[in-house]
């Protein structure tokens, strides 16, 4: 038998004792486990969140959203002061517009729709309907109407999400090719609704503003709304609709996510009350704010319950020392080295608490995902609550929000492999003092107390 | 051999001064068995802690085989009293959790003795001092007072020790195992040419060993 067998055995000398001091140190243990696994999926689910959100700043004129609200358009002149602010990498610009009856050939591919007559009727009718769509009163009182084709002019025809129409998707070119950023010539992308509805194809050509313009390509975005969508470059829209230098929608790229902040606000600073400036990041960084409470709990109460552990293991120890004096004397005067009676004492320490750590990591496998959910909903719904039912009523944050239920914390071989050092360093920890205390005894005070 | 000259130690607490042992010297020549003899608190304890190493010297030397173990270091004292000396306590000290057969084989494990041979060895100094085949495999809880000492004179002489301290080994037992531990520790001092020295109450015992050594308020009064 050697020292290791000789500690691993000592363990077990009173089992009473190593029974509640394992099982007081698998709780510790267990709960250092369950908040490193919820400090771990609440990080991801941050990161997650933030990273979806990317790190761009929106710019639109004061009061407009799409085609809702009023005011007046932004112009060349005013974004200039936004492009070279600091941190800011690149910048996309929009001018959005609708086609009319009067100036162009195309048919929307949408149908109005019960919801189309009901936009109609509450925007004062100011549309008017393309050509070949029958305008009228029903018997029921609303107005019949085709909605219209929308128009954007960018610099940027590939990304969906710049121009402020709402209809975002994934640009895919079905066919043809895509226009340059600084083109300035009569031509087109076309939605696949639109291209179907009204034939056209690579090549083909059709009326907008009164002026021929070439399709230049086809795209696939994904959803109705905007493959029913015309995109021109935006100096060509600014001539064509005669509203030169306007700009309807601009978006800021920003170096990196945690200036995202700064430059809203320098942005809304130089553009002043004409323009409204909002990150998506900041509406994310509110939404997770409950997140990062946890995760700063999840943190503390980590901390909390290792130090447990230690001095749990430590008194234990240290009490077990004071109990093996004469016996560590006996040790030494037969002619044990201070090393060897320590590391018995280490690996009596580390038996405890390798068995405190099984039974902790059982509890972290059982515990870990039910109590990081558990955080998670009373925290967000305090927050809701707090925030006047904001995710009830659905927007950005209450999607976020929606989906922080999704939160998965799952006990991986990394977790349980941190358990394990952790109980090694508990033990480790634990046993410095009682080394302190093994390395005092004299062997004589063996024969002091017979 | 044996040899002490002029040793002290002086135990201090504030300004208090206590000659535990005041100018000890005496001569024990191999294989030969002494006892020393004294009331309580005549410093008869601090005398045997010296001379096994257990404790350092105020003054004077220890001469053990040649070697004066007072000027060694704490680390090769330690080695020096694992592969040099033994010990057998009043109250046994064996360790609890380990049989009388694994309790005889921990000093030649700290000696760095091979398993086999330790075992080997262990089982043949039980059969020595008498306890043989199952007892051997029983922890101490599980042994007599006498059967408890035995396994503890067979871990004494586990290294082959040059000197053997027994404190008292008697004082825990009735007198017919008392006489008939003292007759073994008796018969091992001559079969193994081993020094033993053994501090003893029992006058009647110490008229039995070769030497008796009285002491009195750490001094030596006669031989």
């Amino acid at each position: 038998m050697n020292v290791m067998t000789r500690g691993i055995r000592n363990a077990f000398r009173n089992q009473i004792r190593t029974f509640s001091i394992v099982v007081i140190l698998g709780l510790s243990i267990g709960l250092s486990l369950t908040m490193l696994v919820a400090h771990q999926a609440v990080g991801d689910k941050i990161a997650s969140v933030k990273g979806s959100v990317g790190n761009t700043v929106s710019v639109s004129p004061a009061g407009v959203r799409g085609f809702a609200g009023g005011g007046n358009p932004l112009t060349e002149t005013q974004l200039a002061k936004v492009k070279t602010l600091q941190h800011v990498i690149s910048t996309k610009e929009s001018l959005s517009d609708r086609l009319t009856t009067s100036n162009t050939s195309l048919q929307s591919a949408v149908d109005a729709g019960s919801l189309g007559k009901r936009f109609s009727q509450n925007s004062g009718q100011a549309f008017t309907a393309p050509a070949g769509s029958s305008v009228g009163r029903g018997g029921d009182g609303t107005v019949s109407f085709t909605p219209p084709v929308t128009v954007n002019g960018t610099t940027a025809p590939t990304d969906l999400s710049t121009g402020g129409l709402g209809g975002g998707g994934t640009f895919t070119l079905k066919s043809g090719s895509v226009f340059s950023s600084n083109n300035t010539d009569n031509v087109a992308l076309v939605g696949t609704s639109l291209a179907s509805k009204n034939n056209l194809k690579v090549g083909s050509t059709f009326t907008a503003y009164g002026t021929l313009v070439t399709v230049l390509g086809i795209f696939d975005a994904g959803n109705t709304f905007s493959n029913n969508q015309v995109i021109m470059p935006l100096a060509t829209v600014q001539k064509l609709s005669s509203q030169p230098d306007d700009i309807t929608s601009a978006t800021l790229t920003v170096d990196s996510i945690t200036n995202v902040a700064s430059v809203t606000t320098a942005a809304q600073k130089a553009l002043g009350s004409a323009a409204d400036v909002t990150n998506a990041a900041t509406q994310a960084q509110n939404t997770v704010a409950p997140l990062q409470n946890i995760q700063t709990i999840s943190l503390y109460s980590l901390v909390g319950a290792v130090v447990a552990g230690s001095v749990i293991i430590l008194l234990t120890m240290v009490m077990i020392v004071r109990e093996r004096r004469r016996e560590i004397g006996v040790l030494k005067a037969i002619g044990a080295s201070n090393v060897k009676v320590m590391t018995q004492f280490m690996t009596e320490a580390i038996t405890l608490t390798v068995l405190g750590a099984v039974i902790g990591i059982l509890l972290g496998v059982a515990a870990g995902n039910p109590i990081t959910k558990l955080l998670v909903n009373n925290s967000t719904n305090t927050a809701s609550a707090v925030q006047g039912g904001f995710a009830r009523r659905g927007g950005f944050g209450g999607g976020l929000r929606n989906s922080f239920s999704s939160i998965h914390a799952a006990v991986g071989w990394s977790i349980i492999l941190y358990g394990l050092a952790a109980a090694i360093i508990i033990a480790i920890v634990g046993s410095a003092m009682a080394s302190f205390f093994i390395a005092k005894v004299r062997p004589a005070e063996v024969m002091r107390t017979e | 051999m044996l040899k002490v000259k002029g040793l002290k130690k002086i135990f201090q607490s504030g300004d208090l001064k206590v000659a535990a042992v005041d100018g000890v010297s005496f001569t024990v020549p191999e294989g030969q068995f002494a006892s020393i003899v004294g009331r309580s608190g005549s410093g008869k304890s601090t005398l045997l802690s010296l001379l096994g190493a257990l404790d350092k010297p105020t003054g004077g030397s220890i001469e053990i085989d040649g070697n004066d173990i007072s000027q060694m270091r704490d680390h090769e004292l330690i080695q020096y009293r694992c592969a040099k000396i033994g010990f057998v306590f009043q109250s046994y000290n064996l360790v609890p959790n380990l049989t009388a057969l694994e309790n005889v084989t921990l000093p030649m494990e700290f000696a760095k003795v091979p398993k086999q041979n330790r075992l080997e060895r262990a089982r043949q100094l039980l059969d020595q001092v008498g306890l043989s085949g199952d007892k051997q495999n029983r922890k101490p809880g599980k042994l007599s007072g006498g059967e408890q000492q035995r396994v503890a004179i067979a871990r004494a002489l586990a290294n082959k020790p040059k000197l053997i301290l027994a404190d008292e080994p008697t004082g825990n037992l009735d007198s017919q195992t008392g006489k008939m531990i003292f007759d073994l520790l008796h018969g091992l001092a001559k079969s193994e040419n081993t020094t033993i020295i053994t501090v003893t109450h029992d006058l009647e015992i110490a008229g039995k060993t070769d030497k008796t050594f009285h002491l009195r308020d750490g001094k030596l009064k006669g031989k």
